[in-house]
């Protein structure tokens, strides 16, 4: 039986601020499958944000075990951490997503030049998943000439172009309108089953939610079913 | 190189300006050590391309030739010196000369034909060294002053003698005046025309050339130690020395060093703008996995850009201003062994002057992109 695409063990995620221990991440336990897509919602401040960061290799848990796939990630230095990212997880960000110098082609080929494969291979697959985003006519566009609903299925396609085990987006329709919201998500749902990825998506848009395969909230770092 | 050549191609008038920047700083500094080549040449360039490995003043001339004696005793005692192979009397003066029906300062160097060469001009440039007293090899840079092969030359004092131009060096000339290699007879038939009571004609200095495994340099400390009222100096250290030159090449040192900080300075300060201005898309890259190594080789590669751009501009506007110099009394003199070490010097000093663009960059922390919450999705 494969492994999950997402394994949290009690993980706890603690700063420090002054003399106080903020925790931000409280024994948290999670599972999330190969084609499986979790929605995560909770208040501000609820540790939405850490626990995808912990997830993403973004940050080191202070406990507890993260495996992605078959890889504990928990102990790798910041180097493997960064490594590890570029090979086997996709990002969206709530705002900041593009290079705005580069083309929507050139956007997701980046990631594949950065993990040392910018080969024929690599070209094709972002045609290719430009073509199914809907942008096959945007591809020699830069963000500044693309919509909000275009340039956020760009960063999908840039999450999705190294074949990723685990995709995670945050908030990722806060800058798009409810129609548009709506569609993004939709191809969200669409492109991670199709792929048999595993992902998770923080929102505040409890709306957004029935495009999940299960909601879980978060709040004060505890993560509630 | 992605994101390097990108960026570049998308921000071309950006990157252009700083090219046109560092290429106008570049030109600056090329053309000052153009320029600072040629003052040497034309002071002094007799001495530099000149057959005179080891170089032998009067000790209170300071360096100068034209102020330089040497006695017959000092002469002599010059060939008992151990490592020592040959000497040669070398004279030299100023005189005023007809040439192209004109009279004009010429300086004239008298070395003995005879010699094996020790003495003679290296430069030869076009027709043949002198072969006979009254000939002589003249500075190509008068070659159109009445100082061109055929050509005659005549010392302006009765009975001065008349020289033909059979040869032309490049880069001989001495104190900026056209200058001719002659025989030492002639020298002295020149000297005495205008000086008829001289009682005797004593040279300026003299050109040692050392035994087999000599070095020159040790060559001038033992000539310093044996000889009385002389100073030996190797033909670089008499040229970088000589009044005038050294004090020439100081300024222009400093005036250069400035350059060279400008440059450092207006590379980095760019790359650091431009760096703060990119710290979202650095950011968001570093987030997905981008490597610092690979964000800097990309950085790299922009300075590069730059560099190789700007000293490109740089060198072809110091080849458009050289011809305007031509002909006059200070040329031009830009060579390959000061160019190349300039080129590698500055693109160093930029890639040094980066690091606070390359500090940046290694201390993004990718957790921002988490919360980076810009009100555009770009």
């Amino acid at each position: 039986m494969p492994s999950p695409a997402l394994q949290l063990t009690d993980v706890r995620k603690t700063y420090r601020s002054g003399d106080e221990e903020v925790v931000a991440l409280d024994h948290a336990t999670l599972e999330v499958g190969r084609d499986e897509l979790v929605a995560l919602v909770g208040p501000s401040g609820s540790g939405k944000t850490t626990l995808l960061s912990v997830a993403g290799a973004l940050l080191g848990p202070t406990e507890g075990d993260v495996r992605v796939g078959d890889t504990e990630i928990g102990d790798l230095s910041e180097k493997e951490r960064t490594a590890f990212r570029g090979k086997e997880i996709g990002f969206v960000f709530q705002a900041v997503n593009l290079v705005p110098f580069l083309t929507a082609r050139e956007n997701l080929l980046v990631v594949a030049e950065m993990n040392g494969n910018l080969d024929k291979g690599a070209k094709h697959r972002a045609d290719q998943l430009l073509d199914e985003l809907g942008l096959g006519h945007r591809t020699g566009n830069q963000p500044g000439e693309l919509s909000g609903g275009e340039r956020q299925r760009v960063a999908i396609g840039r999450a999705l172009m190294n074949e990723p085990s685990l995709v995670l987006f945050d908030e990722p329709t806060s800058a798009l309108d409810t129609e548009l919201g709506e569609q993004v998500m939709e191809l969200i749902g669409r492109e991670m089953r199709s792929r048999g990825v595993g992902g998770i998506f923080v929102t505040h848009d409890t709306r957004m939610t029935h495009h999940a395969d299960r909601t879980l909230e978060i709040i004060d770092g505890r993560l509630k079913a | 190189m992605l994101l390097a050549t990108r960026e570049i191609a998308r921000s071309k008038v950006r990157f252009g300006l700083l090219a046109g920047a560092v290429g106008l700083l570049v030109f600056l500094i090329l053309f000052q050590q153009a320029l600072f080549g040629g003052l040497v040449q034309g002071f002094i360039g007799a001495i530099e391309n000149q057959d005179s490995p080891v170089l032998v003043y009067n000790e209170q001339a300071r360096r100068n030739v034209e102020g330089s004696f040497l006695l017959p005793d000092q002469i002599e005692a010059l060939g008992g010196v151990e490592g020592v192979e040959q000497v040669v009397r070398i004279g030299e003066a100023t005189y005023t000369v007809e040439a192209g029906g004109e009279l004009v300062d010429g300086v004239l160097f008298g070395y003995p034909l005879d010699a094996g060469g020790l003495g003679a001009p290296t430069s030869l440039t076009e027709g043949r060294l002198p072969e006979a007293p009254g000939e002589a090899v003249a500075s190509s840079a008068d070659a159109a002053d009445g100082f061109d092969i055929g050509d005659t030359v005549r010392i302006a004092a009765d009975g001065g003698p008349e020289i033909e131009v059979v040869g032309l060096a490049e880069d001989v000339r001495f104190s900026v005046a056209p200058t001719l290699f002659v025989d030492y007879s002639t020298f002295e038939d020149a000297q005495r025309a205008v000086n008829p009571n001289a009682q005797a004609v004593l040279p300026s200095i003299a050109a040692v050339r050392p035994t087999d495994g000599t070095d020159p340099g040790e060559l001038t400390a033992r000539i310093d130690d044996e000889v009385d009222g002389v100073e030996a100096l190797t033909n670089a250290d008499a040229v970088d020395s000589a009044p005038g030159v050294a004090a020439v090449n100081q300024s222009f040192q400093i005036i250069l060093a400035l350059a060279f900080g400008v440059v450092t300075l207006v590379v980095a300060f760019f790359f650091l703008i431009l760096t703060v201005q990119k710290a979202k898309p650095l950011t968001l890259l570093r987030a997905v996995g981008a490597p610092s190594g690979y964000l800097i080789r990309n950085l790299v590669v922009q300075i590069l850009f730059v560099m190789g751009a700007g000293i490109a501009i740089g060198i072809g506007m110091v080849f458009a201003v050289r011809p305007i110099s031509t002909g006059g009394a200070i040329e031009l003199d830009l060579e390959p062994s000061t160019v190349i070490p300039t080129i590698i010097g500055l693109t160093v000093l930029a890639l040094v002057g980066s690091i606070g663009a390359i500090r940046r960059v290694l201390r993004i922390d990718p957790i921002r992109a988490t919360v980076d919450t810009g009100s555009e999705l770009a």
